[in-house]
């Protein structure tokens, strides 16, 4: 219902202006977006990286959470991207993160904020991990990304 | 019977035949006139047809058997709001519009949210011929300005004429002055258009909406906000819906029921006034 229009919305105004390490890869229609995000600072685990972000929409956002992964583009694509390090990312690019999942999702957030908010788990991780079970996760989830119940039981990332 | 063909209207009506669907309908109608889902069945198919007139009267009579506060007739006054806004009579779907979004909401009705989307749209109609009719005014006020300053032209040029008749000015005397009037009527003329060319353009630069009018869910500009014990504003439906499916405030995820939220009359007075002066904000 309200999605075309929200997502228009935001669109435009990242259009206008979008901050410093994102940069809008593909919106040409409004259920699957692609963004990349750099980490700024010097955590050596992210230097010089720039990661890719799928973003898809229900037809119930911004009521329900979009659903966010890292992806993996191959060098001959020309922009090789990677699933980043970090113990609440697993390797298939599946993220743990209260914001993104059906009860931390709050429908002010945008995908310009859900970018910044990657951006600073990045940024303030410095563990080169990741996490516990993550060949054993991606080997047998086949749920929808919301429906997974992470147990967001560590703080300290 | 009556009810045999509806169903066949009903099935034309999902395939996309609207005329075919049209006529099944108007065939129950002739056999059963008392039946106001025949009405408004066919009010929905005439406004895929763009039958606005015919619209109005079959919502209208769709209405009229329903009973007017019958919350089942509340689909039938959206389908007279959208034809009353296709006959050009925004003033009207506005006021049906929002007299039945409130029904809706005491009746937790689905409508409400194409019925808030009508109301909106027949504000920018409302503003949209208000804003049809400056321009115009503007434009005569340019036109009898921009008269006036060629009557003042000819009347100088028809006096210079009797001068040189008269043999007061040699004929260079009467070629430089008649080229200096109409130069100065000229610049006359384009200074003031100008004037009115900048502004009109200043206006069009300003179309920003607020970010205070604007509903943080939907991105669009406040139709009926409601504020949160948190003290934020939202457009009621959004919030109304997170909230039922959440349990929390979207901002500081503190417990809060739907019945905690507050009308904030102020800012719908402030969206209001803006929206009067400013109808193209319902597209922005």
């Amino acid at each position: 219902m309200f999605a075309t229009k929200r997502l228009s919305k935001e669109l435009i105004k990242m259009q206008e202006h979008v901050p410093p390490g994102i940069t809008i890869v593909k919106c040409d229609n409004l259920e699957e977006w692609q963004m990349d995000i750099k980490i700024l600072d010097d955590n050596p685990l992210y230097l010089n990286q720039t990661y890719r972000l799928k973003f898809t929409f229900s037809n119930k956002y911004p009521i329900e959470p979009p659903e966010v992964q890292f992806i993996q583009c191959p060098a001959s694509t020309g922009t090789p991207r990677t699933i980043p390090m970090h113990p609440h990312i697993y390797s298939n690019g599946i993220i743990c993160l209260d914001l993104l999942g059906s009860a931390g999702w709050s429908p002010v957030q945008t995908v310009e904020s859900v970018c910044m908010s990657l951006q600073s788990m990045l940024t303030a991780n410095n563990r080169n991990e990741r996490p516990a079970g993550d060949q054993e996760f991606i080997a047998t989830n086949r749920r929808r990304i919301r429906d997974i119940n992470f147990v967001y039981e560590d703080d300290n990332v | 019977m009556a009810q045999e063909l509806k169903a066949k209207g009903n099935e034309l009506f999902k395939a996309g035949d609207y005329s075919g669907a049209e006529d099944f309908f108007s065939q129950a109608i002739q056999k059963n006139p008392r039946d106001a889902t025949f009405f408004s069945n066919r009010a929905i198919t005439r406004i895929r047809l763009a039958k606005w007139a015919d619209v109005e009267h079959d919502a209208r009579a769709a209405i009229e058997l329903y009973g007017l506060k019958n919350p089942v007739a509340l689909k039938s006054h959206f389908y007279l709001a959208q034809a009353l806004l296709g006959l050009q009579r925004p003033q009207e779907a506005h006021d049906v519009a929002s007299e039945a979004y409130q029904q809706s909401l005491a009746t937790k009705n689905a409508q409400s949210e194409n019925l808030s989307r009508i109301v909106l749209r027949a504000k920018q109609q409302i503003w949209a011929a208000r804003e049809t009719a400056r321009i115009r005014e503007l434009n005569q006020t340019l036109g009898s300005v921009e008269a006036l300053v060629e009557a003042d032209v000819t009347r100088a040029l028809a006096e210079l004429q009797g001068r040189l008749e008269r043999g007061e000015i040699g004929e260079i005397g009467f070629g430089e002055d008649q080229k200096a009037l109409r130069e100065d009527a000229e610049n006359k003329i384009n200074n003031l258009r100008e004037a009115f060319r900048i502004a009109s353009k200043g206006e069009v630069q300003e179309r920003v909406v607020p970010d205070y009018l604007i509903d943080g869910i939907t991105f669009e500009i406040m139709h009926d906000p409601v504020i949160t014990p948190s003290g934020v504003s939202f457009d009621r439906l959004g919030i109304t819906k997170y909230i039922e499916k959440s349990g929390v405030d979207p901002l500081t995820r503190a417990p809060v029921s739907v019945h905690d939220l507050r009308n904030n009359y102020a800012l719908k007075s402030a969206c209001e006034e803006f929206l009067k002066n400013n109808g193209w904000a319902v597209d922005w």
